[in-house]
Formats: structure tokens, sequence, C-alpha cells
């Protein structure tokens, strides 16, 4: 199977030689013909008089729009329910744009008619304004990307030093070197027959001493994961963070955030920014409380005694007053984290055990917020502190494992 | 009658004496062998060792190897470290070569008329099996135990602690059964108490599904088909529910 996409240019989109290079290179996922065509409208509407080219799998529309050049390419074999840009689509954006050298780099992901032309404009200006890796910030209601609020946001501000809400973009706006260096992360990954590996653009961009921005997005269709139960996606998108930080350790140690993060505007909500159908949390929570009953000796090989009798104390906390504190909930990932490196147990087991953690944590938040957006921003905000404070901790347990060992 | 009895008692101490006589330099030979080996081994595996450090092994290996993959060398490394498992691999080898040195001496200590060394030498091949044997299936007891226990946890089963103990006592009972059988101990005796054992636990899993636990596992199988894909027990996936639904990425 190749991994390099062929290039191929349509005759229609073909204009005479004297066509100035485009400023813009925008990549697209496969879409469907309508969605294509919509997304082309947008981006015509975002960069009106701008030359732009689009790069895309698919077969280019017969009517033109005046101000897009589109070409087709044939990428590696897309992974299936891929629902964020992976390592195979880092790698063809990157052989695309190595041809036609733009300034700015605008990968999509599946949903791509959804974005909005502001926000296309926001990403892409933000690259020509010298910033070399742009995340969108899209509005999300108080019951969305709690994995991302539970772990990725936290974990990536802490250990890589950078406000960014989604460190794991759907869309992602790139200079030309971060995109280079996303594509040779992506090349060890394709070469292993992993092109469906998740790619950590945030960390790559914090090694490499990248600038970072995230900029405010309009409401977008989020896509989903597809139909792989929650128990193997979180195992693959922890497992693949979790690996991606172990291989950048020598730089988080002493990565220290050095200004204060900007003061980012009120997270922007969905229209019911307050459910008044709360959550039924009592499944999760008996959940939580047999995996406590079965796992708990598992749980003794990774998490310190304090950490236990915390979680044995959650175990009998009545529904009502079920909450995990932050700083337990910061401790836990740690120690998880060196597990994982340390291999205490079976990778896999680890992982597996996880999930039930995840889901009390999940359980303990939306208990707290009560279906209000605002307030829960401002827990994930204060989730993120507690992992920021506690940062010593695992810098101390990774570098002398056995003098901590549970 | 005194003399003969004196007589016939020092003719069989004689008898006993140049036995152990005949014995013993066999004995010290294997144990000299065996610590000659052990020694050379363990100096081998410290250069080993040494050569694999300086050459940085452990770091070329995992740049190669994919996370994660069940034929990554790190995975099933003591350590995580490739370098330990090749120098205890060489260490533990040698240690071997020791072992068949020794039976090989010890064997040559006696004479051709003696069948003892005919017995012992197979028998300990035996022994070497069945003790690989025990050690290969307690790990994978441990493994498929663990693997379960979490699996039924996470699917919210309420006897996933006894599905575990069941799924580890099998193995154990079915790699017992197999070491038994590899020493020749017990004969068809074994192979029969194994096969109703394991049969009856089979049985008794099968009439405890079909009859004795219909109630709880309907009870189990209608609450997995109400849950959405994602194990989370979603209040929105109930008809006419209008909490909102967990979105987790």
């Amino acid at each position: 199977m190749s991994t390099t996409p062929v290039l191929q240019h349509a005759e229609a989109a073909t204009t005479a030689a004297t066509q100035t290079p485009a400023l813009t290179l925008v990549c697209l996922p496969p879409l469907a013909a309508e969605a294509l065509e919509a997304t082309l409208a947008n981006l015509h509407r975002a960069f009106p008089g701008e030359s732009l080219l689009v790069a895309t799998p698919d077969t280019a529309p017969t009517a033109e729009v005046s101000n897009l050049r589109v070409i087709t390419y044939t990428p590696s074999s897309p992974p299936p329910g891929a629902w964020v840009p992976t390592a195979a689509d880092y790698l063809n954006a990157w052989t695309v744009a190595r041809e036609h050298q733009p300034q700015a780099l605008l990968l999509l992901g599946p949903e791509s008619a959804s974005v909005a032309p502001e926000t296309l404009r926001r990403l892409a200006t933000a690259v020509l304004d010298r910033h070399d890796l742009v995340l969108p910030r899209y509005p999300v209601g108080p019951h969305d990307a709690l994995f991302n609020s539970a772990i990725l946001y936290p974990l990536t501000r802490a250990l890589f030093a950078h406000h960014v809400r989604f460190p794991l973009p759907i869309d992602a706006a790139l200079s030309s070197r971060m995109a280079e260096r996303l594509a040779t992360a992506a090349q060890r990954l394709t070469a292993a027959n992993q092109g469906d590996a998740f790619i950590w653009p945030v960390a790559e961009a914090s090694v490499a001493g990248y600038t970072v921005r995230d900029v405010a997005g309009e409401t977008r269709t989020l896509p989903a994961p597809g139909a792989d139960d929650l128990n193997s996606l979180l195992s693959n998108v922890t497992g693949s963070l979790f690996t991606d930080i172990e291989t950048k350790a020598s730089f988080w140690q002493r990565a220290r955030l050095v200004t204060s993060p900007p003061r980012v505007p009120a997270f922007a909500t969905r229209p019911s920014a307050r459910d008044s159908n709360p959550v039924d949390l009592t499944p999760m929570i008996e959940s939580f409380r047999n995996a406590y009953t079965n796992l708990r000796e598992l749980w003794s090989l990774v998490l310190p005694p304090n950490s236990l009798l915390a979680l044995k104390k959650l175990s009998v906390t009545p529904a009502e007053n079920f909450r995990m504190p932050d700083s337990l909930w910061a401790r836990i990932i740690y120690d998880f984290l060196l597990a994982y490196r340390l291999r205490t147990i079976n990778r896999g087991h680890l992982l597996g055990a996880f999930t039930p953690l995840y889901l009390a944590w999940v359980a303990s938040h939306l208990h707290l917020v009560e279906g209000d957006a605002d307030a829960a921003e401002q827990h994930i905000e204060s989730v993120a502190t507690a992992f920021e404070s506690d940062k010593p901790y695992i810098v101390a347990r990774w570098r002398w494992p056995d003098r901590f060992n549970p | 009658m005194g003399q003969h009895i004196e007589s016939a008692l020092r003719e069989s101490m004689d008898r006993v004496v140049k036995m152990l006589v005949s014995f013993l330099p066999g004995l010290l030979a294997f144990l000299l062998a065996v610590i000659v080996m052990a020694a050379v081994g363990a100096l081998l595996a410290v250069i080993l060792r040494k050569v694999l450090t300086s050459m940085h092994f452990d770091e070329r290996l995992a740049s190669r190897q994919t996370p994660g993959e069940m034929t990554n060398l790190s995975e099933w490394s003591p350590a995580n470290s490739p370098t330990l498992l090749i120098s205890r691999t060489v260490f533990w080898l040698c240690v071997l070569a020791g072992v068949a040195i020794g039976l090989s001496a010890f064997n040559a200590s006696f004479s051709e008329t003696n069948n003892v060394s005919l017995f012992f030498l197979p028998y300990v091949t035996h022994i070497v099996g069945a003790a690989l044997l025990i050690i290969g299936g307690t790990l994978l007891a441990r493994f498929l135990s663990r693997s379960v226990l979490i699996g039924a946890v996470n699917a919210q089963l309420q006897y996933a602690r006894f599905l575990s103990l069941g799924i580890k006592w099998l193995v154990l009972v079915l790699t017992a059964a197999m070491a038994l059988d590899h020493l020749g101990i017990g004969g068809s005796v074994v192979e029969v108490a194994f096969g109703i054992l394991f049969g009856g636990i089979v049985l008794t899993f099968a009439l405890a599904i079909g009859l004795g636990s219909r109630d709880l596992v309907s009870r189990s199988i209608e609450k997995t088909i109400d849950k959405p894909t994602g194990f989370i027990p979603d209040p929105a996936s109930k008809p006419g529910s209008d909490t909102p639904p967990l979105r987790h990425f």
C-alpha cells in the first residue's frame, strides 16, 4: 500500500501559467458531493478575492469557483470512521503542501461542510500572522467533549504549558514548518502501518519551540467517533497520549508556563446553556462502585494508599454528595501515566482498569455543574489548575519511580 | 551364628559404601559443572549487557517498534529492557548447558550395567518440561483472569469476579493435568479426573446460564441491550427521554 498521495490536477481547474501561487492550501477529507460543494462555498465566502488552493481526494466538482483552484490527490487508505485527522491525513497534507509551498495550510476534518467561513478566516489569518499552529476552539455544551475536559486539556496544559482547549483537533491551521514536523512524526507511524494513529500537534509544537494559538470558532458539527465502544476508544486515545508524553519526557519535565495565559473570552455555549433535565448519574456511580469492589487490587498496583483511601471513601459516598476532588483526579492520571511508562501491569489491562475511574470523574463533574455551561467551564479550569499544581509530583515520580513505589 | 550376622552386615555395608563411592563423584561432577557454567554464564551476561548498553540497544529497538503491538519485545522484557532479557537468557542457557554437562558426567560415573541413569536422565527433561508448563500456565491463567475481570467490570456485569476466578481455575486445572500427564504420574486416572472436572465445570456454566440463572442472565442481557454501545448508561437512549446525551469526544 502506497503511503504517498498521488497528485492529479483537475482539468477544469487548471488555468494558465500566469496564475499566482496560493498563500493558503486547504486539505479536505473525503466528502460527499454535496458536502464538498458546501465546503467550497464556505471557502469562497471566507477568502473572497484571494487565491486559494484546495486539495481533495474526491472528484473535483465540475462547476468552478472563481478564486479556488481544486486539485485532487490519491491518499493512502483512509482509516474507517476517523473522526479526527490521523497520521495519514497529516502526511498526505504535507505531501501536497511540499509541492505548492503555501504559507498556510488548513487541514479540515470530517463534517468540514459545517465549518463556518469566519472560523476558516480566523485560522488562516492567525497562521499568516506568523503563528505555527492554530487550533479552533469550538463552542461545546456542558455534556460535550468530556474526555477532553477530563484528561486531554488539563494534561496538555500542565505538561506542555499551552492553554489549548482542544489539543486533539478536528481542524488545524499549520505553518509550513509545523506541517513538516507533524508529517515527520506521522511518517514513523505510517511506516509501521499505523496510519490511523493519533498525532498530538500541541506537544510537537511545544517540543519544537513553535508558537501555538487557539482561536474562537463558530458552531460546528462535531463528528462522532464511529461505532467503536467507549472502552476501546478510551484505551486508544489514552494510550496514544501516554505514549506521546513518554517519548517527550525530557522536554515536559523542564517546560514551564513562562507567561500568564491570555484571558480567553467567555466560552461560547449552545443556546440551552443550562439543561433543565439533569443527567441520571446513578448508573455511572453504581458502575464505579462495582469497579471499586472488583478492581481495587488492580488499582493498588498503580495508585498510592492515599488515593486508594480517597476512592474508597468516594465509593461509599451517597449519590447526592458524589464529588471527586480535582487533586485526586490529577494524581490518578499521573499515577496511571507513570504505570503506563513502567509497565507495572499489561498496558491493555491498565487502560481497561482506567475506564471506571474516568466515568467516576464524569459523574462527579456532571453532578457539580448541574448542566450549567459556565459552571462546567469553571470546573474544567480548576481541574487544569490542579494538574499544573501537581506537576512536581509526576516529575519526581518519573525520575525516581522506585522511591514512591506503592 | 553371630559371626554370620556380622559378616552379612559387613558385606551389606561394603556394598552401600561402594555404591556411594561410585555415586558421589558423579554428583560432585554434576554440581561442579553447574557452578562453573553458571559462573561463565554470569560473566557472559555482564559482558553482553555492557556491550548492548553501550550500543543503546534498547533505545534503537524501541524506536523501530510500535508501542502497544504484541510483537513489541519491550512489552515482554523485564523492566522494559530487551538488554536485560537477552543477558538473562544467555545466563540461563549457560546454566542449562551446565546441567546437561553435569548430567552427562553423572551418567558417565555409573557402570554400563547400572540402570539408574537410563531412567533418571530422561525424567529430568520431563521435570523441566512440566515446570515450564506450570510456569506458562500460571502466567496465562493470571493474564486471562485479569482480562476477563476488567472486561466484565466495564460491561457492568455483577458477577465479574466469579467469571474471572472461573477462568483462572479452568486454566490452572488444565495446566496441572498437562503437567501430571507429562510427568507420567497417575496415568489414566488423571486424564479421567480432569475430564470429569473440566466437563463438570463447563456443564455447570451451561446449566447456570440455561436454567438456574435464567432470570439473572436475562436481566443482564436486557440491561446490555438497553445501554448504548459506549457502555455508558445514557439516559438519552431511553425512548421519550428528555435528558441530554453525553459526548465523551
